[in-house]
């Protein structure tokens, strides 16, 4: 079958009034479910998941894929408005985008976010087109070892996100990469640090500990100091995003929609280490770098296209190889095999009208995005208008809501409030909370693969060094660790050199 | 606080926490089969090497303290009413300890209006009738969509019981 055949094959299965519908109702419900701290887009697919079994399989398929494209932008709104990500993907998006809501400029960081969002929407799904079959081959040759040492990389990602001070942000990840041991052995399901409780036996909830790291603390603040707000604009402002912004900020958004593509394409990864590096990379490329992480527009981009660039690029091994990218495409296989579907190879073959349906369903959703996504900007806005003492207490009430329902369980309310009271320290201290999060998401991974490689090659380390994708991931690491400690080198130097000037005058 | 006094503190935490974790807290309370042969592969080599690297970390804080030029310029936001601050602290955390123990007595709904209140109390709000209509509201229009479009199986506790 020509391109051409495949294509109108596609068009023939979606090119109805209803599969259309089911897509912009999935991005609305998914804009909506991505903005409620605590609900996130994995909540909102879940949640919709049983209503498509009584529809036709491309249109509950494009209603599901719709609704997880809405909830990754979704999330970025709280991120900025109120500094707790609506999902975890957006964690990298509170660095600059809170900064910029304290500045006023709320509208401006939402506006590009949106822009940034669609335009890696974009990319995303035309690399699934163009490129699913290749990047697939490519992340089927990776094994543990490889894993080690593309995670070992990711970790350097650190350095980019640490803020004034390299050793607090390796503090912070070691902090997080510990309370990550908590639960279950991964290879004998021995406890570590579970002092004999069962809620704890599965480690932290994520939920839990993000939520807590980046929600409580601010409410705490609030009462540290209740009226520090006070003459410090915090609406959306009259400032909106120009197409000179966006035109600055191009390479970035292009940059992080490709490492998006790239991460996405690599099962488990997932969208916040995407994003995180593609903030760390756009803010060492940056003229304006110093401004990064006091409300740089540019940081926002970078965010927003990282995460945004994964939610086509997950579908590649999904729709190439049946293998879920991430736990959204998890939950997304389950609505193809309530349909009868198997994604892999053999769908290409056996069903090649929905597979090119459904490309051109991921395209309009992109432009669906962009409508639906300015209307909800615009809905949300008043909760940056709402008194802040009054906004407080309503995320701390969402806060206990959102965290409650992930697992039913009172446990990880506990969790989140402890977790806030170490963020709230943290913020004391100046240790950065986003180094934690990294870690705390990419360590089990790391342990993981590192353990399974020894038990393949019996204790040997040279099976870390087996090929040409481990060669590249180490080179990569030592590269970036020795760039990394030159700049924190000629950074110090420069603080004292700027303090013996002080001192002399 | 300076930067310097931080970057000691934190170091000096750090290097005492270390110690902790590898000669106490592991040992104690991370549990591995005693035919492991391998160090490599017991569940004990990970966080020995996490500690160890704590540990490292917080000398490398301490040296980078002393390294830094003394100024006075404190890097927190000074607070008129520290005494005052420091009380609201412990009033939110007693509202935190309070939330919990009455979540699964007087359930999410009405544990929420009390919390939200007492928060918004402890933030003295310029708008307290607001702020009790929202503390109503809010954690029930939460419940509506958690328990009856989400599914979510809300704590109702003892008392009243929500439909």
């Amino acid at each position: 079958m020509s391109f051409t055949d495949s294509l109108m094959a596609g068009l023939s299965v979606v090119g109805h009034i209803e599969a259309f519908l089911a897509l912009a109702v999935g991005v609305a419900i998914g804009v909506i479910g991505g903005a409620i701290p605590g609900m996130s887009a994995t909540m909102a697919v879940a949640l919709t998941l049983p209503f498509t079994f009584s529809m036709q399989p491309i249109t509950g398929i494009l209603l599901l894929l719709g609704v997880y494209k809405g909830g990754i932008f979704g999330g970025s709104i709280p991120a900025i408005l109120i500094k707790t990500p609506g999902t975890p993907a957006s964690s990298a998006t509170i660095l600059d985008g809170y900064p910029m809501a304290e500045k006023g400029e709320a509208g401006r960081a939402l506006g590009m976010a949106l822009w940034a969002s669609c335009t890696a929407d974009v990319i995303s799904n035309l690399s699934l087109i163009v490129f699913a079959g290749w990047l697939a081959s490519f992340a089927l040759s990776f094994g543990p070892p490889e894993f080690f040492t593309l995670i070992l990389f990711s970790l350097t990602i650190i350095a980019g996100v640490s803020g004034d001070s390299l050793l607090r942000g390796a503090l912070s990840a070691m902090l997080g990469l510990l309370l990550a041991t908590v639960g279950l052995d991964l290879v004998y399901g021995t406890n570590r640090f579970t002092f004999g409780d069962p809620n704890l036996m599965g480690g932290l909830n994520f939920i839990a500990v993000l939520i807590g790291l980046f929600a409580i603390p601010e409410v705490l603040a609030m009462a540290w100091h209740p009226t520090a707000h006070l003459g410090k604009a915090r609406s959306l402002g009259n400032e909106w995003v120009t197409f000179a912004d966006y035109r600055r900020c191009f390479k970035s958004i292009v940059r992080g929609s490709l490492i998006g593509v790239f991460m996405g394409s690599i099962p488990g990864i997932g969208a916040a280490p995407s994003a995180f590096l593609s903030y760390s990379e756009a803010r060492r490329n940056s003229p304006n770098k110093l401004n990064f992480g006091k409300g740089e527009v540019e940081g926002v981009a970078a965010s927003e296209a990282g995460n945004n660039g994964v939610a086509g690029a997950t579908l590649i091994p999904l729709l190439a190889l049946g293998v879920p990218g991430d736990v959204i495409t998890a939950i997304i296989i389950g609505a193809f095999m309530i349909h009868g579907l198997q994604p892999g190879p053999m769908m290409f073959v056996l069903n090649v009208d929905i597979i090119y349906g459904l490309f051109i369903g991921l395209i309009v959703s992109s432009i669906f995005l962009f409508f639906i996504g300015s209307a909800a900007i615009r809905g949300f806005k008043y909760v940056a208008d709402i008194p802040k003492r009054i906004l407080m207490p309503a995320v701390l009430v969402l806060c206990i809501y959102g965290v409650y329902a992930v697992n039913n369980n009172i446990f990880d309310v506990g969790v989140m409030f402890v977790m806030g009271w170490v963020g709230y320290f943290m913020m004391r201290y100046h240790i950065p909370a986003a180094p934690f999060l990294i870690a705390f998401i990419l360590g089990p991974l790391l342990e993981d693969n590192f353990r399974q490689a020894m038990l393949m090659s019996g204790s040997n380390w040279t099976i870390l060094f087996r090929g040409p994708i481990t060669w590249f991931f180490w080179a990569a690491t030592a590269l970036t660790v020795i760039a990394i400690v030159r700049l924190a080198m000629s950074n110090t130097r420069n603080r004292r050199l700027v303090g013996n000037a002080g001192d002399d005058s | 606080m300076t930067n310097r006094s931080i970057q000691l503190q934190l170091g000096i935490g750090a290097c005492i926490a270390a110690v902790f974790l590898v000669l106490a807290a592991i040992p104690t309370w991370v549990s591995a089969p005693s035919n492991v042969s391998n160090i490599i592969l017991s569940p004990l080599f990970w966080p020995y090497t996490l500690g160890t690297i704590t540990a490292l970390v917080g000398l490398a804080l301490i040296a980078a303290g002393f390294r830094e030029p003394e100024t006075d310029e404190p890097l927190n936001e000074p607070i008129e009413d520290p005494q005052n601050a420091w009380l609201r602290l412990v009033g939110a955390a007693i509202i935190m300890v309070a939330t919990m123990l009455l979540l699964p007595r007087l359930g999410m709904v009405w544990t929420c209006m009390l919390c939200f209140v007492a928060m918004a109390f402890l933030y003295r709000t310029r708008h307290p009738v607001a702020a009790v209509i929202c503390a109503v509201i809010v954690p029930l229009v939460l419940y509506a969509f958690f328990a009856h479009v989400a599914g979510v199986a809300i704590p109702q506790g003892h008392f009243v019981r929500l439909p």
